[in-house]
């Protein structure tokens, strides 16, 4: 009878072991699993930071440049006005008229003609229009004719940038 | 990490521009000012400006100028910022 409880005993022992070590293996099993399962969420993400870092790295020199061309372009723009201002501060446009009425009108044409050209080219219309009538050297019409084509005559650069009044 | 694309728009009808002529009058030509305008326009109307207004109309329009361009400069900063590089 001892030798029967004593059995029992033993195989109890030994079943509570087996089921221990199966409860562990399991255990581990699924940790490690689910570790794995961690482990390749974190290297995706990490491949991802590092993409993402990538591209800002990328845009930042990118709109770096952009920027640094920007603000040439920005200054440049500023370069019509600036030159203009400086013309007519050192001209006096009356002094000019009463010197030579026809020579300062065919400048002013010749300059609006050129104004309007250029905005038109600018945005992306016919820049190259043919000039108008009145530009167009005639013979006899001396004033006209100094007025040239391009608003580049003689002594022109005084103010051949100058703009037109309204029509 | 997804970029937001943002497709560019096509640019706004080119400028048609008529063309303006200017008369400069003093008193020295005024006469043949006249006969020149008539011949040319009929009646004997027009507008007058001075030379200051003349100067203020021509920095005034040097100034859009500049608006104009810089404007365009900040649409094309955009429109690269916006566009992938080919590579």
């Amino acid at each position: 009878m001892l030798k029967l409880y004593l059995l029992i005993f033993v195989v109890g022992i030994i079943g509570i072991a087996g089921y221990g070590a199966k409860y562990y293996y399991d255990t581990t099993q699924a940790t490690i699993a689910t570790l794995r399962e961690n482990n390749v969420k974190l290297e995706t993400a990490v491949e991802t930071s590092e993409q993402s870092l990538k591209t800002l790295q990328g845009d930042m020199v990118k709109l770096g440049n952009l920027n640094k061309e920007l603000s040439i372009s920005l200054q440049k723009a500023e370069a019509y006005g600036d030159e203009l201002r400086n013309k007519l501060s050192k001209l006096n446009l009356v002094v000019e008229a009463l010197k030579d009425s026809k020579q300062l009108e065919g400048k002013m044409n010749g300059a609006t003609a050129n104004l309007w050209r250029g905005f038109m080219g600018d945005t992306g219309g016919d820049g190259k229009r043919p000039l108008p009538q009145w530009l167009l050297p005639l013979p006899g019409r001396t004033g006209d004719q100094s007025s040239n084509q391009s608003g580049e005559g003689e002594n022109t650069d005084s103010i051949k940038a100058e703009t037109p009044p309204a029509q | 990490m997804e970029k937001v694309k943002i497709p560019t728009v096509s640019r706004p009808k080119p400028l048609q521009l008529s063309d303006t002529r200017v008369f400069v009058v003093t008193k020295d030509n005024y006469e043949e000012f006249v006969k020149e305008f008539t011949d040319a326009y009929g009646d004997l109307a027009f507008v007058a400006l001075s030379m200051k207004d003349y100067e203020n109309l021509a920095l005034n329009v040097a100034d859009i100028k500049r608006y104009l361009e810089q404007q365009n400069e900040i649409i094309v900063y955009y429109e690269k910022a916006v566009t992938e590089e080919k590579e």
